[in-house]
Parts: structure tokens; C-alpha cells; sequence
């Protein structure tokens, strides 16, 4: 446990000058969420990099890559100004958000890891990868692994083997409190990003929403890297269209990168954004270009190696065509497989309820989410397995990444409706801390 | 106004209570030995004893070995995906070949490729050395014929 710990610390520290060279006023909150997530997604490339220059993984080598980063991001960082971005109001109701990460810890750590696809997939091929210190290509190559999805980023193994290096060798003992580090940092870039847009109750009660929503109970799969990255991405790129500010845009252009180096869903889900943008703001697309030079060599390198992409093996086309006349029929199971229905439901009452401004003011994320469950109905309906197969061993992990953004823009729509301020063109009330593009 | 003020209410109130998973909110408060007890071996109900096996398989074995498993459940969705799969996550470094497709194909050239054959709650009747033996598995070494 030690060994995790002191890699998640060691994570946030080297994500500190990162964070600050993206937003060099950010702090509280802002500052230890975005910090462990930059951390967590350029030790991802440390690692990636080292892999590719051939030269061995082992903690000298990985913390001398480290560290040059570090120096570099702080030398960014020495530039900067002393004004602050960031800093929150404490409220009593962050004692209930503590409680639920204490229990949700409790749960990811009642025994190892025990997920089927943690030891099929993102487990199995961090493991194979510590035996040689650097990616395995005959591995991910070999037909007979196809099974671990070869195809798929590797943050998140790679994350595990930065663990695995702190720890001395492999332990998958504790390994799941790195999923519990990112649904931590997600909210309090969320109380963050809350804080700028209604009261301290509002933003501690949103906290407490975002802690629960961005937990995985999917224990060691890369959902928890996925819903963290993602979540932060669109919920910065939501508050850069609305305030214009170049530090959100920084943050959500780079959370989405990574989180296209999570899953292949985070792909999709850039892609989705990418959609989002150019109907909300075309002018800004190019913000988005730090997302996709992250994401750019994973998709180099997977064609490189022709690592197979089981969705897209055979006809995709035809598989399509094939089903769309059941599409009703698809859609009416997945939503009788829908997990936490009755939250799906509040959240679509919430959306009629809403005066009609706070729904205008909100369209990127309502984009975003439908976009991105567009995409998943179209990933079964061309799925090369069997349908309710893959609904059932799926559905219920993808709804889970779409729920923090639409729960954060449609809790913010009620909460500030409630303040009276909502019945106005109400975008007037939702001014940041930080003036619009001043941060330059 | 007063309508929507209480639907508006009523709506954040069930997101948050219905967002929040309750039933985790009471981990503190239980004996959680019974729930610690069923993630431990959730994943090897059938057979709890065959990660131990896969452990000494790989104390007996090099970093490059190829090994090829046999169980009881000789088919890919009857248990053999998960003997695979969990061989392959135990035996890391090493080269696990199945000997049968997803579609239950027999795969006899990984039979013969491979340098031992890991045999688990079954017999095996072919010249093999046996590498190490324990409970229920042993690691056999295929004779050359």
C-alpha cells in the first residue's frame, strides 16, 4: 500500500510545475486535481517515450526522464504572475464528500484486484510489460492475445508499472487506489470549476455528486482514468467556450488528449468535443490541437504494428446496415440494461424543467453527451459480437463516462435557477474569477 | 413559479441521492470480512486453487518459455477462456499458447510448439517428463518423439 501511495504522491508532485506551466495562476483544488492528472498522463509518456528510445524501464531511468520534465514545467512556471485562480470556500458538506472517498476506498481495496478484464487486459498487459521494462510489441502483436485488445491506449498499464517500479516488482494488492486518486482529482476540478459559477453549498453538494459519479466500481479497469480525464476535459472545454479564458482551454484540450490515451471511448469522446465545438464555436477549434497531438502517436504506433481493432475487423459497413432495422429493438434493450435508470430519468426531468436559457447555455455539454452515446449505439449496431453480449458486458461500464459532465451542467442549471438569478438570460451571473482570456 | 421551484428541488435532490452510490455509503458501517472474503475469489471460484498452481508454474519456468494449458473444461466458453486468460496473467514473461480457438477449434500445432504443458484437474497420457507436481496440476516437459 505504501508503495501506491507514495506513487500517487509522487505523481501529483511531478504534475505540480506541469499544472502551473498550463494555468500559472491555479491553485487549491485546481491546482492538486489538475497536478495528478498531468502527472498521471505524462508519466504516461514518460514511460511511452522511454519504450520507444529502447531504453529499459527501471525507477533510475524513469525518475531521471521525470525530472527533466519537471525542471522544464517549472522553469514555465517561474515566469508567472502571483495572482490566484482556483481557491474555493470550504463548506461543511466537503466532510460528506471526504466520507464518501473514505468508503469508496474501502470498496476498491476490499481485496486485489479482482476485475476479469484487469487481469485479461489492463493488468496482464502492465504486468507482461514490467517483465521486459518497455512495451511488449510481440505481445500485442501475437494472434493469441487479441483477447487483451492490442489496440487499446496504455495510460492506465502504464501507470500500474510506474507503480510497480516505486513497489520494486509487481503487487496488485492496492493497485485500485490509483482509480480512486482520479475520481478525487476529478472532483476537486470540479469544485473548482463549481466555485466559479454558484455558491459554496452548491459547489460542495456538486462535489459530492462528481466524487460519487467519477468512482468506478469497475475496479482497476481504465474507466476510472477515462471518467477523470474526460470529465475534466469537457467540463474545462464547457467552461473555456462560456468565459473564453486560454487557460480552460489548455486544461481541456490536454485532459482530452489523455484521455484519447485511456480507451479507445476517450478517442471517441475527443471526437464527439472536436463535433461539439465546431457546431458551438467554429472559430476555436484550433484550441483543440493540444488533444490531438497527444493523441496522435498511440494511433501512429497501433498502425504501425497493425494491432487489430476488433470493432472495426470484417464488413463494418454491413454489420451496420444489417441491423439498423432492429435499431429500436437495440435501443429498447440498452435501455432496459441501463444501470441507475432513475438517475437517467432525474436528469431528463431536470432538462425539461430548466428554463430555456439555462438549456442554451448548456447545449455544448447536452452535444457532447448525445454525440458520444450516438457513437456507443453505433458501436453495437456494428459490434462484430453478439449484441446483447457486448450490451451487457459494456453498457452499464459506458454510461458511466458520460455522467459526470451532463450531471455537473444540469446540477448547475437547478442549483442556480433556485438562486433566482435563472429566470434572466442568466449567463450574466456565471462570471469567472478570472477575466476572459486575461491569463495571457 | 412555485411548481417549477419545487420540481426544480425535487429533480436536484434525486440526482444526488440516486448519483451517490448509498449502498458503498454504508461500507464503515458492516463487517466487511464476508465482502472481502467474495472479491477475493470471485474470479477463481470454479477452480481456487488454480492460481496457486499457476504461481508454481511459474516458479518452474524461464522468462521465453512457451506453455500450453489443459484443464477439465476443454471448451473456449465451458471454462477454457478463463484458464487461458488467467494462466496468461500468471505467467507473464512466458508464452501461453491456447490449444483451443474461441470456436473451439483444436489448435494441435501449439500443442506441439510448446516447451511445457501445464495439465490442471486432468490426466494427461502422452512421454512427457514431469517438470513439478502439486495438488491437482502438474508442469509436464513433452518428450521428443
Amino acid at each position: 500500500m505504501t508503495a501506491t501511495l507514495i506513487a500517487i504522491l509522487s505523481l501529483t508532485v511531478f504534475g505540480v510545475p506541469i499544472a502551473l506551466a498550463v494555468d500559472r495562476r491555479a491553485r487549491g483544488p485546481l491546482l492538486v486535481g489538475t497536478a495528478f492528472l498531468y502527472g498521471s498522463g505524462t508519466m504516461y509518456f514518460v514511460l511511452l517515450g522511454l519504450s520507444i528510445a529502447h531504453i529499459r524501464w527501471t525507477l533510475i531511468s524513469v525518475t531521471i526522464a521525470a525530472l527533466v520534465i519537471f525542471c522544464a514545467a517549472f522553469a514555465v512556471r517561474s515566469k508567472t504572475s502571483s495572482r490566484e485562480t482556483g481557491k474555493t470556500t470550504p463548506h461543511a458538506f466537503d466532510l460528506l464528500t471526504l466520507f464518501t472517498i473514505f468508503c469508496y476506498v474501502l470498496y476498491a481495496t476490499l481485496a486485489k484486484v479482482w476485475e476479469w478484464d484487469f487481469w485479461a487486459i489492463w493488468g496482464l498487459k502492465a504486468r507482461t510489460f514490467l517483465e521486459i521494462g518497455g512495451i511488449d510489441w510481440h505481445f500485442l502483436e501475437s494472434r493469441w492475445n487479441t483477447f487483451a485488445h492490442p489496440d487499446y491506449p496504455l495510460l492506465v498499464p502504464l501507470n500500474y508499472d510506474f507503480v510497480a517500479l516505486v513497489n520494486g516488482g509487481w503487487n496488485d494488492r492496492w493497485l485500485a487506489l490509483l482509480g480512486v486518486a482520479s475520481a478525487v482529482a476529478l472532483a476537486l476540478v470540479a469544485r473548482a470549476l463549481a466555485a466559479r459559477e454558484t455558491t459554496p453549498f452548491f459547489a460542495a453538494l456538486l462535489t459530492m455528486l462528481v466524487a460519487a459519479l467519477g468512482f468506478s466500481r469497475y475496479v482497476g479497469l481504465a474507466e476510472g482514468a477515462l471518467i477523470a480525464f474526460g470529465g475534466a476535459g469537457v467540463l474545462f472545454v464547457r467552461a473555456a467556450l462560456l468565459d473564453d479564458a486560454d487557460a480552460c482551454w489548455r486544461h481541456g484540450a490536454l485532459m482530452l488528449g489523455f484521455a484519447a490515451n485511456c480507451k479507445n471511448e476517450g478517442l471517441a469522446l475527443l471526437v464527439a468535443v472536436t463535433i461539439a465545438v465546431i457546431v458551438s464555436a467554429p472559430s476555436r477549434l484550433r484550441k483543440l490541437i493540444p488533444a490531438y497531438i497527444l493523441a496522435a502517436p498511440w494511433l501512429i504506433l497501433r498502425a504501425v504494428h497493425t494491432l487489430p481493432t476488433d470493432i472495426v475487423q470484417g464488413s463494418f459497413l454491413s454489420r451496420l446496415l444489417e441491423r439498423l432495422p432492429y435499431a429500436h429493438q437495440i435501443l429498447a434493450y440498452l435501455a432496459e440494461q441501463l444501470a441507475k435508470p432513475w438517475f437517467w430519468v432525474a436528469i431528463l426531468a431536470a432538462i425539461l424543467i430548466a428554463p430555456a436559457a439555462a438549456r442554451r447555455r448548456e447545449r455544448f455539454v447536452f452535444l457532447v453527451t448525445a454525440i458520444q452515446f450516438f457513437f456507443y449505439v453505433t458501436a453495437y449496431l456494428a459490434t462484430p459480437n453478439n449484441v446483447r453480449w457486448h450490451v451487457i458486458s459494456s453498457w452499464s461500464r459506458l454510461t458511466t463516462h458520460l455522467a459526470v459532465p451532463i450531471a455537473f451542467a444540469v446540477f448547475l442549471m437547478l442549483a442556480n435557477s433556485l438562486r433566482g438569478s435563472q429566470d434572466a438570460p442568466h449567463a450574466e451571473d456565471a462570471r469567472p474569477v478570472v477575466p476572459a482570456g486575461s491569463d495571457e | 413559479m412555485i411548481l417549477r421551484r419545487a420540481l426544480t428541488i425535487a429533480s436536484l435532490a434525486a440526482i444526488v441521492v440516486i448519483g451517490v452510490e448509498s449502498r458503498m455509503l454504508l461500507l464503515p458501517f458492516i463487517d466487511r470480512g464476508p465482502s472481502e472474503q467474495a472479491m477475493a475469489t470471485v474470479s477463481d471460484r470454479v477452480w481456487p486453487d488454480y492460481p496457486r498452481f499457476l504461481e508454481g508454474v511459474r516458479e518452474h519456468t524461464s522468462p521465453g518459455d512457451t506453455i500450453a494449458i489443459i484443464v477439465p473444461a476443454m471448451r473456449w466458453e465451458a471454462g477454457y477462456s478463463y484458464a487461458f486468460y488467467r494462466a496468461s496473467y500468471f505467467l507473464t514473461g512466458r508464452e501461453v499458447l491456447p490449444l483451443l480457438t474461441p470456436h473451439d477449434e483444436r489448435l494441435p500445432q501449439n500443442y506441439r510448439a510448446a516447451k511445457y504443458i501445464a495439465v490442471f484437474g486432468v490426466g494427461l497420457r502422452a512421454p512427457a517428463d514431469v517438470v513439478w507436481r502439486s495438488g491437482r496440476g502438474a508442469l509436464l516437459r513433452l518428450r521428443q518423439q
